[in-house]
């Protein structure tokens, strides 16, 4: 059995037992990226001579007999986003080609205290803006089932790296979907966690009221584990909340009976494929043969959810992104002799087209004139729909729907028009907007052979739930089936 | 909807060729007809999340990083200091 193969809990469970070592881990991982990186390109910056260091202090701390974490010696990837001290946090910009952050985010000083290696940066669309990773200044990541295919975005690197066996577990970030739509496209889990409950320090900001970093893994347990190891409160950000959480891979229960689930209707409409509809439906289906009953919940309706989505992300990202001009930190212009030149060719040069237009769309909603018509009016359907989530939670312990509406599309298919483009987050984008936890999971293929994902959505800081119900779904499928992406 | 992309662009501090501005142009007017897709609702009163209160840290001086690293990144440096084009009229 080729090590890259297994998951984080198996391998942390045969080093414990000595079986095999972290470097052997880690060696394994990075002859897996050697073979499958000229295909699926989804690294900006490898890291392999630090990381077999690493691997190799593990194994010495083992060897002594010093207490270890689980996750201690296994190969995490990193969505170039977040800071990890002198390695480039390029956000798949031009702009940032040449920042190496001098200090690291707060989640990568948490793995360091349990001892993780660090494979290497991931692919991204630029500055987390797009649904594909086509709009990354560097390379175009491609999708394990099928090379002419997208990963999904943003954080598309993170979900092909875990399903081709080029990491074992990944970060990724999601302000709309960034870590659900690709897990799903790319047949991995990926967990979207409550807003507050993983800081963002060391994450470079997109929209963030809305951003949050989450784990990408194969396997329940290991989406778990690596959560576990990053949630919790910091000082370095005030969003984040003051509570206590469990070790989440601990408590663990596939018990579904008498667990009601909430199945909105609008959310299986109109946009969504009919085989994506069949497969979500079967893992409904599913959790009813296990003891739970299903219930219709109303949420909000998507398109409302989408467009205050990108008013809110959109006017966020124009005062974040503001930051960019080529004073501090990231490109300059070599063409300017004033002030004014030097920020308007700097930001001209150094951002790509989407990033642009997210930025003229976001001054576009808070300029003068507009304020009203468009930023308030998203802030007020942001409070109806967290009202009526409060509300649908009232019936049901947890929301299923489908993922994203569709499966995996080709290269180019949705890069001239945007807003079929935006389509893609329209399933995701609410529990966002409301600041819930969803996750995403396999549940199955359609005819072309590419993964669906199914979501859940629960109220807030009720992981542990969510994650019962995927580990359940999982114990009775038998397991993710990600053999063709990993032989 | 008439959308002024040459004010925009001057407000987000970015430069257009005529043909980018058609482009952007056609593009925003279709997102924005997407993004008009809202109700008209009042739920005025505060966006915050009573349960999950703010915690602002003491505003105290930590010595975490050196100059010399943050200055590490900066596009063009002289003794210490960022260097920028000129910005007041003599």
């Amino acid at each position: 059995m080729e090590l890259y193969r297994l998951t984080a809990s198996e391998l942390s469970r045969m080093m414990q037992k000595k079986e095999v070592s972290s470097v052997e881990v880690t060696r394994s991982v990075f002859d897996r990226i050697a073979k499958k990186e000229p295909e699926i390109e989804a690294y900006i910056t490898l890291n392999e001579q630090a990381a077999l260091q690493k691997a190799a202090e593990v194994d010495e701390k083992r060897a002594k007999g010093e207490p270890l974490s689980p996750l201690a010696g296994i190969p995490v990837g990193v969505k170039d986003n977040i800071c990890v001290k002198g390695l480039p946090a390029t956000c798949a910009s031009k702009m940032l080609e040449n920042f190496i952050p001098p200090y690291n985010a707060t989640v990568i000083e948490k793995l360091n205290a349990q001892d993780c290696v660090y494979t290497g940066k991931l692919n991204m669309d630029e500055f987390a803006m797009g649904s594909s990773t086509e709009t990354s200044y560097f390379k175009k990541t491609r999708n394990p089932f099928d090379l002419s295919r997208v990963p999904g975005g943003s954080s598309g690197g993170s979900a092909a790296a875990v399903a081709a066996g080029e990491a074992v577990v990944a970060l990724g970030s999601d302000t709309g979907g960034s870590i659900r739509q690709p897990a799903a496209f790319c047949g991995v889990v990926g967990l979207k966690p409550t807003y507050g409950s993983v800081s963002r320090f060391g994450l470079v900001a997109f929209a963030s009221s809305l951003d949050q970093i989450g784990p990408f893994g194969r396997s329940i347990e290991d989406v778990a584990m690596l959560y576990s190891a990053i949630c919790g409160k910091d000082p370095y950000d005030t969003t984040t909340a003051r509570r206590e959480y469990p070790r989440f891979e601990a408590g663990f229960s596939a018990d579904m009976q008498g667990v009601k689930i909430g199945i909105p209707d609008a959310y299986f409409g109109k946009g969504v494929s009919d085989e994506v509809r069949r497969l979500v439906m079967q893992a409904a289906h599913k959790y009813e043969e296990m003891g739970a009953a299903l219930v219709p919940v109303t949420l909000p309706e998507p398109d409302y959810g989408l467009a205050a989505y990108y008013i809110i992300a959109c006017a966020e990202a124009s005062s974040n992104l503001a930051r960019y001009d080529g004073v501090k930190y990231g490109y300059r212009t070599k063409n300017y002799k004033t002030l004014d030149e030097m920020y308007e060719n700097t930001r001209s040069e150094g951002f790509g087209d989407e990033v642009k237009r997210r930025i003229m769309l976001g001054t576009y909603v808070l300029s003068s004139g507009y304020y009203d018509a468009y930023y308030k009016k998203a802030k007020f359907t942001q409070k109806l729909m967290e009202g009526m989530f409060r509300e649908a939670f009232q019936k049901a312990d947890f929301i299923l729907s489908p993922t994203a509406p569709d499966t995996a599309f080709q290269f180019g298919e949705n890069s001239d028009d945007q807003v079929k483009m935006y389509m893609n987050d329209i399933l995701t984008v609410t529990a966002n907007i409301a600041g819930l936890p969803a996750l995403s999971f396999p549940c199955g293929f359609d005819s072309k052979g590419m993964p669906a994902g199914c979501q859940l959505i629960g109220g807030k800081f009720t992981e542990q739930r969510l994650l019962n119900a995927a580990y359940a779904y999982e114990k009775a499928a038998g397991g993710f089936d990600l053999s063709r992406t990993l032989d | 909807m008439e959308i002024d992309i040459k004010r925009l662009a001057r407000l987000a501090k970015l430069k257009f060729t005529p043909e980018e501005e058609e482009k952007y142009a056609a593009q925003m007017a279709n997102i924005v007809a997407m993004v008009e897709k809202l109700p008209d609702l009042d739920a005025s009163g505060p966006l915050i999340d009573p349960d999950n209160p703010m915690e602002f840290r003491k505003d105290e001086v930590e010595k975490k990083y050196s100059r010399d690293e943050l200055l590490a990144n900066a596009p063009e440096v002289q003794a210490g200091c960022v260097v920028v084009p000129k910005t007041v009229a003599e």
